[in-house]
């Protein structure tokens, strides 16, 4: 197998799945270009969704200082970056919190065959500002 | 799907702070009942050619005022947000979702309370010591608003007001150098916070809202937390 074979082999995938009952997405991506585009954490599953036209709604900016970029992750949780105390601090307060839940503009996926799975939940998306890249 | 209300808002009125800061005066339209906690903040549709971005401005204004909402804010340059919202002029029309965020204080505290924050940042305090100051409080309420010049200790001489009026508010403006004829604290914010309320005691029974630009909050939240103030007690936000 070639070189580009191998590139290939190696992108990360981030599924997501909408609590809405919209059609889920499977986005193919390789975590080293980051950033994708201009909000959150360079890398994370907010940068990697707004660069495909997923309009997660992320009301402060991605800046860590709301929770309306909240989700829950279903798979692939120990390949996020661990969320720092302003994430914690935050997510302690956010509504429907699980074990697994993380703030999008701050859960960076950094492994470059991370499958990371999450979820939605029905509070969180705007559709309103969905951008198509 | 559960959309979010967007409100359109008319800017009334500008009023310049220095060269590069500045107040926007949003007035809804007549009818339309927009209800915030002090502290929170709006997040403005900013359309660009490409895209439409969202940015957060935290209110400055009190939901007791019955006047127009205000948002304040730096231009900083290559700033999607702030560049467009300084070539707003009044009558212009501005898209906004909201309010959101959780630095937020809706009644006035039982305890001794530090409000610190720096430059614009001190946007969240001021409804919030307007919320607190509404009656008299019951326990000492303190500011330090440090900035780099005067001009821009903004609401100084509202804070001094009611400092004047009110025993247990005490307002201390810090400037980061100390200039000629300069009667108050200088000097970075930390440090007078550190020395006042860590080194200077041995007291941890205080509450503290920090609100600022960059890794200034966040070094004050970890001395604060280290030094035995419990997490809850120390509330900040981060811009």
């Amino acid at each position: 197998m070639g070189w580009l074979g191998r590139i290939d082999l190696t992108m990360a995938t981030l599924r997501v799945i909408f609590e809405s009952g919209e059609p889920e997405r499977v986005i193919e991506f390789s975590p080293s270009k980051a950033p994708f585009q201009h909000d959150g954490e360079p890398g994370s599953i907010l940068d990697v969704l707004l660069a495909h036209g997923i309009a997660l709604e992320h009301a402060c900016g991605g800046n860590c200082a709301c929770t309306t970029c909240h989700v829950i992750v279903k798979s692939g949780f120990n390949k996020l970056s661990e969320a720092e105390e302003g994430e914690e601090d935050l997510l302690d307060r956010a509504p429907g919190l699980t074990p697994t839940s993380r703030l999008g503009c701050q859960a960076v996926i950094e492994d470059e065959d991370a499958e990371i799975v999450v979820v939605v939940p029905r509070y969180t998306i705007n559709q309103q500002v969905a951008q198509p890249r | 799907m559960n959309q979010r209300l967007t409100y359109t808002a008319t800017v009334e009125r500008i009023l310049e702070h220095t060269a590069d800061s500045r107040s926007l005066f949003l007035r809804l339209s007549k009818g339309t009942a927009f209800s915030f906690t002090p502290g929170q903040f709006i997040s403005i549709a900013i359309p660009l050619p490409n895209e439409n971005r969202v940015r957060p401005y935290t209110l400055a204004s009190s939901p007791e005022d019955d006047g127009p909402l205000e948002i304040v804010f730096n231009l900083v340059p290559g700033g999607a947000g702030s560049e467009y919202l300084f070539q707003r002029k009044a009558g212009d029309q501005l898209n906004f979702t909201g309010p959101f965020g959780l630095f937020t204080l809706d009644r006035a505290p039982e305890v001794e309370t530090i409000f610190a924050a720096e430059g614009t940042a001190i946007a969240p305090i001021r409804p919030m010591l307007r919320r607190a100051l509404a009656q008299p409080p019951s326990a000492p309420l303190k500011l330090f608003h440090a900035a780099r010049s005067r001009g821009e200790l903004l609401y100084a001489e509202e804070f001094e007001a009611a400092a004047g009026r009110c025993s247990k508010f005490s307002f201390e403006p810090i400037l980061l150098q100390h200039p000629a004829g300069w009667g108050g604290r200088s000097g970075g914010l930390v440090e007078h916070i550190q020395e006042l309320f860590v080194d200077g005691d041995k007291r941890r029974d205080r509450a503290f809202y920090l609100c600022g630009v960059g890794q200034g909050v966040i070094v004050l939240r970890d001395l604060l937390r280290k030094a035995g103030y419990t997490r809850r007690a120390v509330q900040y936000e981060r811009w």
